[in-house]
């Protein structure tokens, strides 16, 4: 069974041999970059470089997908916002919006999605490196990208201060700036489905249960979520950050096929609360284990997550590029080793 | 000036227009204080802050929210816009200065705002450089302002890890400086292991933190008042 098939299998909840590793969010390392001799700002804005960047974590680590962006500025770059790359940053800056498109209430209600949305910013670049990528590597691992939530979208295009206060003061007006963002999301993720992705991952970050109420996120967060998961026709998995454990029933109920979660969520409890048959991703700290932490405790990790019940071991975040080789090797090699045994 | 039950419903009106997030009554609660001789610090602690502690502990137990908290906030700036003119110059022993911002590759400044909040409700000094600070404009700023606090924040671990940089680089230069970060993906460990002074996970422990910090401050105004 390769990578490709036992991802797959999973999420169709076929028999698989072992749990497998891989992730739906960012996954490129520092070393899979110089290997190529490239910039961590260049590769944002060119097909081919993000598509072979994407493609090393597999070929030099063995982790079980191939997955583009790398940034999380896709849709509202096409929406109209500027983004900054930081090309002459020294480090590892990821692009952030340079400017809003909604600056006051009002432009709430005349904000409206470009024509021709599918043509706009990096999303034909997007599809280019979804097909480089699944030409690469994608007879070997499943091929994956990633959309942003309508609720962190709308974080982006307007101030977030603003977005929280009225998303308690004016509940009505957000919910239909949230049922736009879905459906400029539905766009986005219909061209990377036509690009060939066999899964995608809706990030909904900026709705963790530290920030709003479960009442506000089943109010208001929860229907925009709802339509743009239930048009995605591949396989579709909801992100949440923070302390998710109050909330993973709606997020089951969102309908997604798979939920993913970070080190804030009591995995044993998610589990119990889902059943044995719900697909739970997650839960590895992306820093503090993978990057910061000893190869020994990125083992121990793995095996915590899968112990917990965790359907694919999956870093609760972007994999930090920094991530020193060995704790990638190690990461893998336990799996292989473990991941079996349950 | 005003008998001891005029002054009470007074702080009363702040302390609630804070938590029931009232601009109109923190205003009218400020003009009320100002209009009456009430002492401008008084009316801030006692009324203003000691609504903002209430909306910690309700925060703490998952009745409010952020949304609220930013709610809550613009009540207290309501009301302080319109006493802070009127304080009298707090003599603790500190100079109370701070340099603050939100790390290069981060947009987010909520909690950064909450921290500020607390700072100008102490009367510090606050130098804001803003969201999307490149690394070198924090060491340049202390330096410049000989500013004895700097509180780094940052929501996104993408954006933390230029954190470390910064603290050296200040510590190298002032090592008194003392260095507080924030943000979501901080920890007590990278706080230590950075060499920062303190750390705050969140919006609700900057918060918090920040709140200790501020009743410190007013502990220490009340035993100087006791011994005059």
């Amino acid at each position: 069974m390769n990578s490709r098939e036992r991802v797959l299998k999973l999420f169709k909840k076929e028999a698989i041999d072992r749990v497998p590793c891989f992730s739906g969010m960012g996954n490129i390392t520092e070393t899979g970059i110089n290997e190529l001799g490239y910039k961590f700002a260049g590769i944002h804005l060119d097909a081919k470089q993000m598509a072979a960047t994407a493609a090393t974590t597999y070929k030099l680590f063995g982790f079980e997908c191939g997955v583009v962006p790398v940034d999380l500025c896709v849709e509202a770059e096409a929406m109209g916002c500027v983004i900054n790359v930081y090309p002459h940053a020294e480090g590892i800056l990821y692009p952030t919006i340079k400017e809003k498109l909604i600056h006051n209430e009002a432009e709430m209600d005349t904000i409206r999605i470009p024509d021709g949305f599918s043509e706009k910013g990096r999303i034909p670049m997007m599809r280019e490196a979804i097909k480089l990528l699944k030409a690469d590597i994608g007879n070997d691992v499943a091929v994956g990208s990633y959309v942003l939530g309508p609720f962190t979208l709308a974080g982006q295009i307007m101030e977030l201060n603003d977005l929280l206060k009225l998303s308690f003061k004016k509940a009505d007006k957000v919910a239909k700036l949230l049922d736009l963002c879905a459906d400029a999301i539905i766009l986005t993720a219909k061209e990377f489905e036509k690009a060939g992705v066999d899964y995608i991952t809706v990030r909904e970050m900026g709705a963790t249960s530290d920030v709003l109420s479960p009442r506000v996120f089943k109010n208001l967060i929860m229907p925009p979520l709802q339509k743009v998961i239930k048009s995605i026709s591949c396989h579709s998995v909801l992100h949440i950050c923070g302390k998710t454990n109050d909330i993973v029933t709606f997020m089951m109920e969102a309908g997604p096929t798979a939920i993913s979660v970070e080190q804030k969520n009591d995995v044993a409890e998610s589990r119990k609360k889902l059943g044995s048959d719900a697909l739970i991703f997650g839960n590895v700290d992306a820093y503090n284990v993978l990057v910061s932490g000893s190869e020994d405790l990125v083992r121990s990790t793995v095996r915590k997550c899968i112990d917990d019940g965790v359907s694919a071991v999956w870093p609760g975040c972007d994999i930090w590029p920094t991530i020193p080789p060995q704790n990638m090797k190690a990461m893998m090699d336990e799996i292989t080793r473990y991941g079996g045994k349950k | 000036m005003a008998d001891d039950a005029r002054k009470k419903e007074i702080l009363e009106k702040l302390r609630n227009g804070v938590i029931q997030y009232d601009e109109d009554a923190c205003r009218e609660g400020a003009n009320a204080a100002v209009a009456e001789g009430l002492d401008a610090n008084e009316a801030i602690f006692d009324g203003l802050v000691s609504g903002m502690e209430e909306v910690g502990r309700l925060f703490e137990a998952q009745e409010y929210f952020v949304p609220e908290i930013l709610m809550c906030a613009d009540a207290l700036y309501a009301g302080l816009d319109i006493l802070k003119p009127h304080c009298k110059q707090m003599d603790l022993g500190v100079k109370g200065s701070v340099v603050i911002g939100t790390v290069e590759g981060d947009v987010h400044d909520i909690g950064k705002n909450l921290v500020k909040m607390m700072f100008d409700v102490a009367g510090f000094h606050v130098y804001d450089l803003g969201r999307d600070v490149p690394l070198d404009k924090f060491v340049d700023e202390q330096l410049k302002t000989d500013s004895e606090l700097v509180c780094l924040s940052a929501m996104m671990t993408t954006s933390m890890v230029g954190m470390p940089k910064v603290i050296e680089k200040i510590k190298a230069k002032n090592p008194d400086c003392m260095i507080m970060i924030g943000g979501a993906p901080t920890s007590k460990d990278l706080a230590d292991k950075w060499g920062a002074d303190g750390y705050a996970e969140d919006a609700s422990n900057a918060l918090k933190e920040a709140i200790k910090m501020v009743a410190f401050l007013k502990k220490l105004r009340d035993e100087k008042a006791a011994k005059q």
